[in-house]
């Protein structure tokens, strides 16, 4: 086979200087997160910008939980395409399958650790998390379904269909043939166990695929329950937390894909049909989320609740405007650009990275517009409008935990092929 | 068993906020945090005015929002009516925080001994107030942060609840002075108001003096609509609520 002499995506940058200085840099970002970390150990979570809802003016969830929503949400996009290949046969995306389900499986390692940066007993946390879980807090199913369950079930999908690749590296002696070895665990790739296999993941994607409906509707839940949050208290909540989490995942698996596209060894295997079927897929998305937040915005101006109408003002012109109105245009902007070059048949690479670039800023955006304001301005007693802006500290952990993120996703793909190694084979 | 609640007489509050000095002084809650707040609003125009105030305490609501969210059981509800927190369970998330629709919550952001509003350790040498080091001036006494009864476990089950200055990255709020209460003693505020604007006692005792207030004259909870039936009574007076800016469409007319 061919696929084995010259390794197509196996020994992908390996050596390259590159990959080297990149890793690097990204080291230095991820311990100058963890030294704002100790920071924030040492001192409190006064090293943030948060503060106290009321009379301290303050936002007590910030940035930390924007991004924990965030990574959660960009997780959607590994396991829809591997639950979208496996039940209803597109074969054609099976190249990005499994770097979508790598990025799932990263971004919700992120989310975990954010969430354990954000507690203020980060090692209580951990233990009476389990101890004494109640599954009558909203929170209850964040960790349950969205954490464990979901990351569980992708890293099983994940390892039982890397597994004929993994046999196939372990041939080969090299570095971390020990790695393949483990992985393959004595698969041989006999129709028996390829049969086995097939089963087992078809039976798994179907379960996953109402897990990711509920997980993602369950973190909009967090929300969606509070009566006492204006903005907050929507029935819309669950619903536009999953399509916001799928706009946003395709997004960045559209980024992901042209970055290893522009690996000359990868270039001919990731063709231009899966970019047109990434771009339908995400203005179609946009559509519902569109749709959603609409609905949201009539829905919170047209009776003028008093306390709707205080934080609306807020958004439309107030504090949070600019955060409203350019999350607002990179949403609508980058529909344009998606239905554009579907109207004229014709999707360039470029303009779909552009795209998927601006939905996370906006995905990101519209996350930061649901949780803070409603704690600065969301007050029904009348306490003073308070005001909260992230301070070093937050910023500098939110860019580490990328810098990890990015650096696992890095290292994964340098020991082993992001697209399975057979289908060249075929294809030679 | 008793169940515990407060009656504010709204027509008696003067907003003189002994009550939220008391409560600071009691609890020794750190910088920033009240337990107690007042509200004051003026109404009319000049030279029409009229100043009103709403003491706010937790509302020990029976169907607690923060209850209901907290993650792993440290904000509970006792028998009794108290709406409390166990600070050795507390993991520090703030759901509680985001949850209460009246923002009774405070997170112990910093470290206890910085959390002061002099600082213990002196560091600094003299901060804004001139005081320098605290340890100075009150020798080996015991620290201002730190009393006793706080450090006390409480209730049947015997939990870490009173006071608000154990660990840093715990929520605090309002605990009705479980140390004094479980004495039989009033709460710091009610027994600090020199007007009898608070009122303390047992609910479900009819002859009791908040049964019998309740009984004689017009009261309200804060946010009824929300479902979170609050074990805080007010007489008299209204809901302190925001004023609206009518500029916004759709507003056709302003509140009080």
């Amino acid at each position: 086979m061919a696929s084995k002499t010259n390794q197509p995506s196996f020994a992908l940058w390996s050596g390259s200087k590159i990959f080297l200085a990149l890793a690097v840099a990204l080291l230095v970002v991820a311990g100058w997160g963890i030294y704002a970390y100790s920071q924030e150990l040492i001192y409190g979570l006064s090293v943030s910008g948060m503060g106290d809802i009321g009379t301290g003016g303050g936002a007590a969830w910030g940035l930390y939980i924007v991004f924990i929503v965030y990574f959660v949400g960009i997780s959607f996009a590994g396991i829809t395409i591997a639950a979208l290949i496996r039940l209803f046969n597109l074969e054609r995306l099976r190249p990005i399958a499994r770097m979508a389900e790598l990025l799932t499986i990263i971004s919700l390692v992120m989310a975990a650790m954010v969430i354990i940066i954000d507690l203020g007993q980060p090692g209580r946390g951990i233990i009476n998390l389990l101890r004494y879980a109640r599954p009558m807090s909203p929170f209850f199913g964040t960790f349950t379904l969205v954490i464990s369950s979901y990351l569980f079930a992708s890293l099983v999908y994940f390892y039982l269909d890397g597994r004929k690749d993994a046999a196939e590296c372990a041939k080969q002696p090299g570095r971390w043939q020990w790695f393949h070895k483990m992985w393959a665990a004595g698969y041989k790739d006999t129709p028996g166990e390829q049969r086995r296999h097939r089963h087992t993941t078809w039976w798994l994607a179907l379960f996953i695929l109402p897990i990711l409906v509920i997980a993602h509707s369950t973190l909009g839940l967090v929300f969606g329950l509070q009566v006492g949050r204006p903005g907050w208290f929507n029935a819309l909540q669950a619903p536009s937390f999953v399509l916001m989490a799928a706009v946003s995942g395709i997004g960045f698996i559209i980024i992901i894909a042209a970055i290893l596209r522009s690996v000359p060894k990868l270039r001919d295997r990731l063709p231009m049909n899966i970019f047109t079927w990434l771009g339908n897929f995400t203005w179609i998305l946009l559509i519902g989320y569109i749709y959603v937040m609409a609905v949201e915005i009539l829905t919170s101006t047209y009776t003028a609740h008093r306390d709707e109408v205080l934080l609306t003002q807020q958004l439309f012109t107030g504090d949070y405007a600019w955060v409203f109105w350019s999350s607002l245009g990179l949403i609508l902007t980058s529909f344009g650009l998606l239905f554009g070059q579907f109207l004229r048949r014709r999707y360039t690479i470029s303009l779909l990275v552009v795209s998927g670039i601006m939905l996370n800023l906006a995905a990101i955006g519209k996350r930061f517009l649901l949780i803070v304001p409603s704690q600065t301005h969301g007050t029904l007693l009348p306490y003073d409008a308070g005001s909260y802006s992230p301070t070093w500290v937050e910023y500098s952990i939110i860019l580490g935990v990328f810098a990890i993120g990015t650096l696992a996703y890095m290292l994964f793909v340098k020991i082993f092929p992001i697209m399975e190694i057979q289908e060249t084979g075929k294809g030679e | 068993m008793a169940r515990y609640g407060m009656v504010i007489d709204l027509s008696r509050c003067m907003g003189c906020r002994s009550c939220v000095e008391a409560c600071k002084i009691e609890n020794n809650t750190g910088e920033g945090m009240f337990w107690m707040h007042v509200f004051r609003r003026e109404s009319g125009k000049y030279p029409n005015v009229r100043w009103t105030f709403t003491p706010r305490p937790c509302q020990h609501c029976d169907n607690a929002p923060c209850v209901k969210v907290c993650p792993v059981g440290a904000r509970f509800k006792r028998e009794d009516g108290l709406v409390l927190t166990d600070f050795e369970r507390c993991i520090g998330c703030r759901y509680c925080e985001v949850a209460c629709p009246y923002g009774v919550n405070y997170f112990n952001w910093k470290n206890p001994s910085s959390n002061q509003y002099y600082d213990w350790e002196g560091n600094e040498g003299n901060d804004v107030y001139g005081a320098g080091k605290v340890q100075d001036a009150i020798g080996d006494s015991i620290p201002p942060y730190r009393n006793p009864d706080h450090e006390k476990k409480y209730g049947d089950d015997k939990r870490l609840v009173a006071g608000g200055q154990h660990y840093k990255g715990v929520v605090t709020k309002c605990t009705f002075c479980v140390q004094r209460t479980d004495k039989g003693l009033m709460p710091a505020c009610v027994a600090t108001c020199p007007v009898q604007t608070l009122r303390f006692g047992d609910l479900d005792d009819p002859d009791s003096e908040v049964s019998k207030l309740l009984g004689q004259k017009r009261s309200f909870r804060l946010l009824e609509n929300l479902g979170t039936n609050p074990r805080v009574y007010y007489l008299e007076g209204a809901e302190p609520i925001h004023e609206i800016n009518a500029d916004l469409p759709g507003v056709t007319e302003v509140r009080r």
